[in-house]
């Protein structure tokens, strides 16, 4: 009888509470319908693909303009040289290119006749998504091959961006570590606030000559020093692990910051239309949950459906990923990675002027 | 320049708070002296604390306003805030901050200069008891000396007003008497308002008691005025043996309110002759142990005023 007169206490405090509740049944539903959403099978991933004619043969033409395109997945664009497409590809704009070497026509019409000759292409991708590199590099040959009417696989010498570094998993996974690191900042930031205001301290305070500027700040301040300490900690922490650093270290901790930045403002916005620790952990816990899943901090966002992508590109966390992996993976630096950065920034401002008119606001009530 | 309003520390123009369709102040008029310590005296639920919320700009009045030293709370909340000192009700202590940090805390919010503050501080602890463990978590303090923290934390910034929201609250007698001591020092000093539902707090720290019930002043003096407002009726409590129904009849001919329970006889009339009442009982053959003149005391007040124990 106590059991069940305990049991049934801890039920009604969940029921009655209609934020745990929401949370507590709302949470899984918009886990599922997001996860659905993500890997549903109606819609296809996209992969950008750059393609180098170097063959200029009616063969080629018929590959680049025809077979490439019928894929449903990839999206094809041709270039003259090899340096632009490199730079597309550094900036973010390609997946990978492929160059079409001179004598490809050549070899597939042999494989047309019977003949058996092997085909060659030179495919250059972004290492820094395995996920989307891995499957590109076995759709091209899949395309080449059955254009070409060959049983054997075609020889693609796959070639990452920077040949002279190793890329292991810890370089594809580092930047949506720190990434999803900072996300948690949100309940982080929420917490102190929403205590002080709970405990009674923030009233204690309003009776001060403080300001709402100074109280956001103060607490702001505080969140940015750990802030600070946790990216100096994440990028040491990858280093130790064996991440390489191709690009600018101080550009990716500015990046890294700005994200930071950004969650710290959600937090303080969440803490400041909550009431109590009961109400704001919820809110953050939905809002930065489904967020990272969103944002590609566990799978990659060019593996999710067009819409979801811009779903995640409306939040700083997908842009934070794109610009750390080019920074520290591609070696980009500020002028291939700029609108990511301008959108953290602009992010930054304006969540943090929500912050402050929504304190002031539950201040007044 | 001082206009007339300024000659008040606190002033209440119709002062009204509602929440809903609850009417939690309900016009308030008030004007408290500089240098007075003030009680506000109720029970639990009489609109002590929503009072004080709006005096010190926490909450804002849904009718009339209030003026701090002349500073309107509706117009002009950062002057108020700027010379005001508030203990609230609950104890709120920033839990792994050391008492003096604390104390700095409230003091550079009010903009107190590092060396004054320190000073200040040491003074202040050293007043309460606390200089000893001045650089220990507060969250290791027990509730005596949390409450004592709280109190100073109001005075940090040498406040001009300073508002004590029930200061004693589930205190034991001796942490209770160690801050009544330190409250009658800040007589004169400031102008101290007090809430309280405790009247011997009132009775002997008080200048003036207002006594608020639902959320109205129903009575405001000194604790004399408002114990003599009593006094067109004296009570004698008697300690007796014998006592017998003749004996009271006796009693009831000359005195309407006479009350027998057990061996104790309380008489109440306009006016008691306590010789005549202790001659007539011994005449009655009643032995009369002990016999004294009864002083109304606050609770007598109020419960004349609303029919309600102060306790209740």
């Amino acid at each position: 009888m106590r059991l069940l007169a305990l049991a049934m206490r801890n039920l009604k405090e969940t029921y009655r509470d209609p934020l745990a509740l929401g949370f507590l049944l709302g949470f899984p539903l918009i886990f599922m319908l997001l996860f659905g959403a993500i890997f549903s099978g109606d819609t296809l991933p996209e992969f950008t693909v750059g393609v180098i004619d170097q063959d200029n043969t009616m063969m080629s033409q018929a590959f680049t303009d025809q077979a490439l395109p019928m894929v449903p997945v990839l999206s094809v664009t041709t270039y003259d040289d090899a340096d632009t497409a490199l730079k597309d590809l550094k900036f973010g704009e390609l997946n990978a290119y492929i160059v079409i070497p001179p004598g490809f026509g050549e070899q597939v019409s042999q494989n047309w006749q019977g003949a058996k000759a092997d085909i060659t292409l030179d495919m250059t991708y972004d290492e820094s998504d395995v996920m989307i590199s891995e499957q590109l590099i076995t759709i091209i040959n899949e395309v080449t091959r059955a254009f070409a009417r060959i049983e054997v696989p075609v020889t693609v010498n796959a070639v990452p961006i920077h040949v002279e570094n190793q890329i292991d998993y810890i370089d594809f996974i580092g930047p949506r570590i720190i990434t999803f690191g900072l996300l948690i900042l949100i309940p982080t930031a929420a917490r102190p606030i929403v205590r002080d205001k709970e405990k009674g301290f923030l009233a204690r305070l309003l009776t001060t000559p403080t300001h709402p500027v100074d109280f956001i700040l103060g607490y702001s301040l505080s969140m940015v020093a750990i802030t600070i300490a946790q990216i100096a900690i994440f990028i040491f922490g990858a280093w130790l692990m064996g991440m390489d650093i191709i690009g600018n270290l101080g550009l990716a901790f500015l990046i890294f910051f700005l994200t930071g930045l950004c969650s710290v403002g959600i937090g303080m916005v969440i803490a400041s239309l909550s009431k109590s620790e009961n109400q704001a952990e919820p809110l953050a816990w939905i809002f930065s949950m489904p967020l990272a899943m969103l944002s590609g901090c566990w799978f990659s966002i060019e593996l999710m459906p067009s819409y979801i992508r811009a779903a995640a590109f409306a939040f700083p966390y997908a842009h934070t990923i794109e610009a750390a992996r080019g920074v520290l993976i591609r070696g980009v630096g500020l002028e291939a990675v700029g609108n990511d950065f301008l959108f953290l920034i602009g992010w930054a401002v304006v969540i943090f002027a929500i912050g402050i008119v929504l304190f002031r606001r539950s201040m007044r009530s | 320049m001082n206009s007339p309003k300024d000659d008040f520390a606190v002033q209440t123009l119709n002062l009204s708070r509602k929440f809903g369709d609850l009417t939690a102040v309900d016009g308030i008029d008030l004007n408290i002296n500089k240098g007075e310590l003030f009680a506000l005296l109720g029970p639990n639920g009489a609109g002590k604390t929503t009072t004080i919320n709006m005096l010190c700009c926490l909450l804002k009045p849904t009718g009339g306003t209030a003026r701090i030293m002349g500073h309107d709370i509706l117009t002009q909340p950062y002057r108020v805030k700027d010379i005001i000192g508030v203990s609230p009700q609950e104890t709120v202590l920033s839990e792994r901050l050391n008492s003096r940090e604390n104390l700095e805390l409230i003091g550079r919010t009010h903009g107190v200069e590092a060396a004054e503050l320190k000073s200040r501080s040491q003074e202040l602890l050293a007043t309460m008891g606390l200089e000893a463990r001045a650089k220990d978590q507060v969250r290791k303090f027990s509730g005596g000396m949390k409450r004592r923290l709280n109190i100073i934390m109001a005075l940090v910034h040498n406040p001009q007003v300073v508002f004590l929201d029930e200061p004693t609250l589930g205190l034991d007698p001796q942490a209770r008497r160690a801050i009544w001591e330190y409250v009658v020092k800040l007589k004169k000093e400031k102008t101290v308002l007090l809430t309280t539902h405790y009247m011997d707090e009132a009775d002997s720290l008080a200048d003036r008691i207002g006594i608020i019930d639902e959320g109205k002043i129903v009575a405001l003096g000194t604790t004399h005025e408002l114990k003599n407002s009593l006094l067109d009726k004296q009570t004698m409590v008697i300690q007796a043996t014998g006592i017998t129904p003749q004996a009271i009849e006796k009693l009831r001919s000359k005195y309407a309110g006479v009350e027998a329970t057990g061996d104790t006889l309380v008489v109440s009339h306009k006016q008691l002759g306590f010789q005549e009442i202790v001659g007539l009982l011994h005449d009655a053959g009643v032995a009369v142990h002990s016999a004294y003149m009864k002083e109304p005391t606050l609770d007598d007040v109020f419960l004349n005023i609303t029919g309600k124990e102060l306790r209740e």
